[in-house]
């Protein structure tokens, strides 16, 4: 497309008095030959009215729109698909953050001008990628308890077709395995309802269901999966447009809690054993099948314990509560005792908790220090924390060993892979235990035919990762949605709520992909990587650092995009050290472009210029939040957004210093176990990159002080001054950039 | 985990829900002690939590690991001055105050008698509101200060002497004796009926 450009500047909210319009105009001519027009109020009527006549009557297709930030007013200043809109933001972080009518200030709303000029001249109208087959929008469930259930019955109700794949002979998972359920509102047991929901589902003519059979395979993206699943010895292939993974959970291992009397002791059973014992009629004692009279239940049986599972399962204290008044209702002369670390009775379930002592049972907070049997019976000894004394129990019939739950991704055993040669762990046959945080540690349930791995990445417990509070349902393979207690332990309530969640994440995958647009976070983007193959070296760090795995690789190599699996982070672009990965309005060139377009002073007029490349989700809004709260920081900063720091090229530090710029700052998510990345590996991948590019200081006879990372989060604004000032105090005792002037 | 002593010089010990039921069966709201999830709040709200040996959540705790002996001789059962904070605050709306005087009353009933000068102190005030139909100052202090003997009552006497001085000076206690009210019969008609009722009466 022919590219018309104008540069509209807004001389409201104050940007009017703090700079000096006309110069910016100037700049504009000057530099970048290009039309520039002010205006009083852009985002009123009248404003809007002229770039709208500028449109049509002038055929204005690109807009640089210098007023307030980028974050506000997008729904405004949204001029259709077939405009390219640049906002530069001369509002919180020129007028609103630097002192008025000041030299400094006016040269960096002019720097700020350049560098969206410069942006706009290297932009091109996305297109939205367009497979060559049809998109597929079925919805595959994996696993038929009752999150899969839901999900795909949602699905079916929202107008979708679903295919349900459960391993089992029979629907239900472990609800149909219990007697009763706790849900809301919490004051008495209900029925499970489980036939109810396996009828509607089988009955349902969109759901297409599996039994006895898994998933051999899932090759393609979004829309374009095609899903190889063996049913009852049968081979049959799907065309898949998302998934949705509810393979559930597993109890914990009992036999790891020999110390509680498992397995030394009949009496003592767990509470999934003593559930089925319940739902198959009779509760007594296994060892002689006598009555039950004196019950104990242990709470966190091996959770919220280094030793065995280090987390609290949130359900397990409901259930005992649950499981102590089937014996109430069997024996109303039953006694139980409690035994509990915390009552953990989340939300209304409190109402049960309650129900439960006004029952009669008996709540002992402590820990056990023995099991054991006297006399036929069992006795429990235990430190007794509100008494602060050991107690012991005697008489007892039956011991009930509340465990925990255990993602069904948690593999047995951690797997073994080859290790790299330089890996420090690696045992004689030069093997090392596979990372949760890989696509090769999680029990079979996907077998995805993707170069990282077969199934979901998992967090440091064996649950898949997902973005716990911005974006729960997100995997990190695109169109793949985990749901139920295989994402983390829910109970019944919760667990209806989470795969109506995730049946409605996988349809609008579906919808999205159908349209070549992206999904979460940067939902609606149009644009995608394309790879210029003819100069790739076959480094394969894209396919390998790439966080949601899109890319695949051939035998030589060579990468094989998949774009509908793309997120458009950017990630590949900063690994790629031949800097072949561009999008449409993204590229390596053009922020080195946009770095260039910054006027670096001489020396002597002791201006030191620092470029700031800060990431778009959380930093970028922290700095707009202190620009609103009208803080103050170093006017010789330029600030460069960028769509995650793992797009970052090392490149872009060499453009900078060798043009004189004296330093340069990332302002990057936090990264660890407790990342806040919105593309999960991004700010760690820069963090690790930006390891290496001492090698690109030294080579430039530079000091590496000059290039800093920081992590900040959203709610960091009013660190954001405190960290400029510093690093401006470094810059200043390294002394400028011998390159000025070059 | 709080560090475990063990009272009971080595030996744990039992665990039984029989005064806990006794408790429910015979003390005023006792029953609503099985809610205490022991949270705490009731002790940390309590101004004289610090004066008590056992805090009323701790009282709770002891009643449902079956210690008689120390509830019903605990000093805190009776130290509730009814401020009402802990039955405001109590998250399950638990009337701790009213746990607490049902307590001291079934303790007393069951011929404990954890504090001499606070039961005689109650007993007094009771028998002069039934005698007079309000109370008589210099004749109840005198009881009172003088419920653990003679040293003692002469010592209370001289300590508080000047606050005496001032109050008959302000005629806030007279040398006379008080007379009985007005409708004192009526008055005595309606403490019987609370005796009856097992509501009143406090004893020494």
């Amino acid at each position: 497309m022919d590219k018309k450009t104008i540069v509209y500047i807004c001389t409201g909210c104050g940007i009017g008095d703090a700079v000096n319009v006309d110069q910016l105009k100037e700049v504009v001519d000057e530099d970048f030959s290009l039309p520039c027009k002010d205006h009083p109020f852009l985002c009123g009527p009248e404003g809007l009215a002229m770039l709208k006549q500028d449109m049509e009557s002038e055929g204005v297709n690109t807009f640089v729109l210098a007023a307030c930030s980028g974050r506000v007013n997008y729904d405004v200043f949204n001029l259709g698909p077939e405009a390219i809109v640049e906002r530069v933001n001369l509002r919180e972080q020129v007028a609103w953050s630097m002192p008025p009518q000041d030299e400094d200030t006016q040269m960096l709303a002019e720097d700020n001008l350049r560098i969206a000029c410069a942006k706009v001249k290297d932009t091109k109208l996305p297109e939205a990628f367009k497979a060559e087959e049809e998109y597929a929008k079925d919805i595959l469930v994996v696993g038929g308890g009752l999150a899969g259930l839901t999900a795909a019955l949602e699905t079916a109700k929202a107008g979708y077709n679903a295919v349900l794949v459960e391993k089992e002979a029979t629907l239900g998972g472990w609800l149909a395995r219990n007697k009763k359920r706790i849900t809301m509102p919490y004051k008495e047991l209900t029925d499970t309802g489980i036939e109810d929901l396996v009828s509607a589902v089988t009955g349902n003519p969109k759901i297409k269901v599996y039994t006895s059979a898994s998933v051999e395979k899932v090759e393609g993206g979004p829309g374009l999966f095609s899903v190889a699943i063996k049913a009852d010895g049968n081979a049959v292939t799907e065309r898949i447009g998302a998934i949705v993974q509810a393979n559930g959970w597993v109890p914990y291992d009992a036999n790891k809690l020999g110390h509680l009397g498992y397995g030394k002791f009949k009496d003592v059973v767990t509470n999934v054993e003593f559930e089925l014992m319940a739902a198959g009629g009779k509760i007594a004692r296994p060892s002689d099948g006598k009555e039950v009279k004196n019950t104990l239940f242990i709470q966190c049986a091996g959770s919220r314990d280094p030793e065995h599972l280090p987390y609290c399962s949130s359900v397990c204290c409901m259930v005992s509560l649950k499981q102590a008044t089937y014996l109430k209702e069997q024996d109303p002369e039953a006694v139980n005792y409690i035994l509990y670390k915390d009552m953990r009775t989340v939300g209304q379930a409190e109402d049960f908790y309650r129900k439960a002592q006004n029952d009669g049972n008996i709540f002992i907070r402590g820990s056990v220090k023995e099991v054991g049997e006297s006399g036929g019976k069992l006795f429990v000894e235990a430190d007794d924390e509100l008494l602060a004394e050991r107690i012991r129990i005697e008489e007892i019939d039956l011991v009930v060993l509340a465990v925990g739950m255990v993602p069904a991704t948690k593999p047995l055993q951690t797997p073994r892979i080859k290790a790299p040669q330089d890996a420090p762990d690696k045992d004689e046959e030069g093997m090392i235990e596979v990372q949760p945080d890989s696509g090769f540690f999680a029990t079979p349930a996907l077998r995805l035919a993707y170069r990282q791995g077969p199934e979901l990445p998992t967090l440091k417990y064996g649950f898949p990762d997902s973005h716990f509070i911005c974006f729960p349902y997100e995997s990190r393979r695109t169109g793949i949605y985990a749901t139920g207690c295989v994402r983390k332990p829910m109970e019944t309530a919760k667990v209806l709520d989470d795969a109506v969640g995730a049946a409605m994440k996988a349809i609008q995958c579906c919808e999205a992909t159908a349209n070549g647009i992206a999904v979460h976070p940067r939902a609606g983007d149009m644009s995608y990587p394309e790879f210029n193959m003819n100069r790739c070296t076959q480094c394969k760090r894209c396919t390998e650092e790439c966080p949601f795995g899109a890319i695949n690789e051939d035998e030589k190599g060579n990468p094989l995009p998949n774009p509908t699996r793309c997120r458009r982070c950017g990630v590949c672009m900063g690994a790629c050290p031949e800097r072949i990965i561009s999008f449409k309005n993204y590229s390596v060139p053009m922020i080195g472009n946009m770095i260039k377009a910054i006027h670096v002073p001489e020396e002597d007029e002791e201006k030191p210029r620092v470029v700031a490349l800060i990431c778009e989700n959380d930093a970028y809004p922290a700095l707009d939040m202190a620009g609103i709260k009208r803080m103050k920081w170093s006017p010789y900063v330029r600030f460069i957004p960028v769509r995650c720091l793992g797009s970052v090229n090392l490149v872009w530090v060499a453009d900078a210093l060798s043009r004189g710029i004296d330093g340069l700052l990332l302002f990057g998510c936090r990264h660890g176990d407790d990342y806040q990345c919105h593309f999960i590996k991004g700010s760690e991948l820069a963090n690790t990159r930006l390891g290496k590019v001492s090698e690109t200081l030294d080579r430039l006879a530079l000091e590496s002080d000059r290039v800093k990372f920081v992590e900040v989060g959203i709610s960091d604004y009013h660190k954001i001054p405190q960290i400029i000032d510093e690093f401006m105090e470094t810059i200043e005792s390294v002394g400028p950039n011998p390159y000025k002037g070059w | 985990m709080g560090k475990i002593e063990n009272k009971g010089g080595g030996r744990p010990v039992g665990y039984n829900t029989s005064f806990a039921e006794e408790v429910f069966r015979n003390v005023d709201f006792g029953e609503e002690i099985k809610m205490c999830m022991q949270c705490g709040v009731c002790a940390a709200s309590c101004p004289l939590s610090l004066k008590m040996d056992f805090s009323p959540r701790k009282i709770f705790t002891l009643i449902r690991a079956g210690k008689r002996e120390e509830v019903l001789g605990s000093q805190a059962i009776m130290l509730c001055t009814s401020c009402y904070s802990c039955k405001v605050r109590c998250p399950r709306k638990i009337p701790v105050v009213d746990v607490m005087h049902g307590l001291a009353n079934y303790a007393l009933r069951q011929g404990f008698v954890p504090r001499k000068n606070t039961s005689v102190f109650g007993g007094e005030f009771w028998r002069q509101i039934y005698k007079l139909g309000r109370i008589d100052e210099k004749d109840l202090s005198r009881r009172y200060f003088f419920a653990d003997g003679l040293v003692p009552g002469i010592k209370n006497s001289l300590e508080m002497m000047d606050m005496g001085l001032q109050m008959l000076l302000h005629k806030r206690m007279k040398l006379l004796p008080e007379r009985p009210i007005k409708g004192i019969k009526a008055l005595r008609r309606m403490l019987d009926k609370a005796e009856q009722m097992g509501k009143g009466g406090a004893r020494a």
